[in-house]
């Protein structure tokens, strides 16, 4: 059973691999967390998931 | 003497929707709630934290390796008993979960005093120990675990721990850990336990309270709005520090103490943090939460803000368990009392010998 990975375990190793992208992204939001709005950081955050979506590709 | 006395297991007999009234539909003694004419908030689905936590118990093994916080709070919990000299008859642990309680109680040396060779189990004070939780699975987890040999102890499977079926004046010390953060009805619940307590004996809880998990509420709700424009829950709301002392007061407890206590785990990533939970059986069971897992990208978006706003200088990412241990004691006529106030007659500088105050 532990050999099977959980859908979870997978999808944090991909995140692990966008650290530039997520901090980026986490910056975007910190800087001025008091007026977050819908798509505020859109860009950073298309720029992570599209980073995601290649790690994620990668591994599997 | 120390065989543990298990009950056969039977079908579950209550529907676990059924509100706890319909099933004690004789009601001995009058809640808070009720009598007070306040009207009971149902925040957490009780039905949801059931299955979550039968569910986490099923896995054994995962469960067992995320006891860490349960065993380690545990035994904060009873060291406070170390405080009380007397012998305990007949205990009540509340919300039993794995029965950690009873584990700490076995441990050897509770109290390292240089001065002695060591001190023995905390368990040699209680005569018995009942073991009371919902989840059978949580509960039987560690059934036939060594430590079982050392305490008397029943395990008892409660229809819900909203409602206690013990008669009053039952118990000699309640005992209660990392359970009752996800009562309904706290101020009923507590005056239920102040009812099957004997006259002098403690209420000894921990709880988790407050700003307990704030890193993973506050990013959680940063990614949700700006990813999907609005805020959903996802961390229970807690009972406060300063409402304790109010709740127990009310359920008529004397001789309250409440302190807290944080306890600050570092995870790898926010992933880790939430699986723990899950495996602990602690996840989200808030009623009117939104069905399903969390959305990916709001979990992608998580990992970032969490890691930005709270994350360690090691990569690492706290996570705060505020602990709310409280103790309070049934009212009984010949109870030490507290004396009036301003009507101390010696300095306490003059006994501890310190010097000026500043």
């Amino acid at each position: 059973m532990p050999s099977r990975t959980k859908p979870i375990e997978k999808f944090a190793q991909a995140v692990a691999k966008c650290s530039v992208e997520s901090s980026a992204y986490g910056k975007c939001i910190v800087a001025d967390y008091n007026s977050v709005h819908k798509d505020k950081c859109l860009t950073e955050f298309l720029r992570l998931k599209d980073c995601y979506m290649a790690a994620a590709k990668r591994k599997s | 003497m120390n065989s543990a006395v298990l009950r056969p297991f039977l079908p579950r007999i209550v529907a676990r929707q059924t509100p706890s009234s319909a099933i004690y539909n004789v009601r001995a003694y009058a809640t808070q709630s009720l009598s007070t004419g306040n009207p009971a908030f149902q925040v957490f689905n009780r039905n949801t934290k059931y299955q979550q936590r039968e569910r986490a118990a099923n896995n054994v093994e995962r469960s067992r390796q995320v006891d860490y916080l349960k065993d380690e709070v545990a035994m904060r919990l009873t060291e406070r008993l170390l405080d009380i000299n007397r012998h305990f008859g007949h205990v009540l642990d509340l919300g039993a979960n794995a029965c950690n309680i009873a584990r700490a109680l076995t441990l050897p040396n509770p109290d390292p005093d240089p001065s002695k060779p060591s001190s023995p189990a905390l368990a040699t004070r209680v005569s018995h120990l009942t073991a009371a939780d919902s989840s059978r699975a949580m509960l039987f987890r560690d059934a036939d675990l060594p430590f079982n040999q050392e305490i008397s102890l029943t395990r008892e499977v409660l229809a819900d721990e909203e409602t206690l079926p013990y008669e009053g004046s039952t118990f000699d010390a309640v005992l209660s850990s990392l359970s009752m953060h996800w009562i309904n009805d706290l101020p009923s619940l507590l005056s239920q336990i102040n009812h099957v307590l004997k006259p002098d004996a403690p209420f000894i809880a921990a709880m988790l309270g407050g700003d307990s998990l704030y890193e993973l509420r506050t990013s959680l709700q940063l990614s949700d709005q700006e990813r999907r424009g609005g805020v959903s829950t996802h961390v229970s709301p807690l009972a406060d520090v300063k409402d304790m002392g109010g709740l127990l007061q009310k359920a008529g407890f004397k001789m309250l103490t409440v302190d807290v206590d944080d306890i600050i785990v570092d995870y790898p990533d926010s992933f880790a943090l939430m699986q723990d939970l899950q495996a602990m059986g602690e996840s989200n069971a808030v009623l009117g939460r939104e069905p399903g897992p969390i959305q990916r990208d709001v979990l992608l978006a998580n990992e970032g803000i969490y890691r930005e706003l709270h994350g360690n200088e090691d990569g690492s990412l706290p996570a705060t368990f505020r602990l709310i241990y409280m103790i309070g004691w049934k009212d009984a006529p010949n109870q030490a009392q507290p004396l009036p106030r301003g009507s101390g007659q010696v300095n306490i500088t003059d006994i501890l010998g310190g010097g000026a105050v500043r």
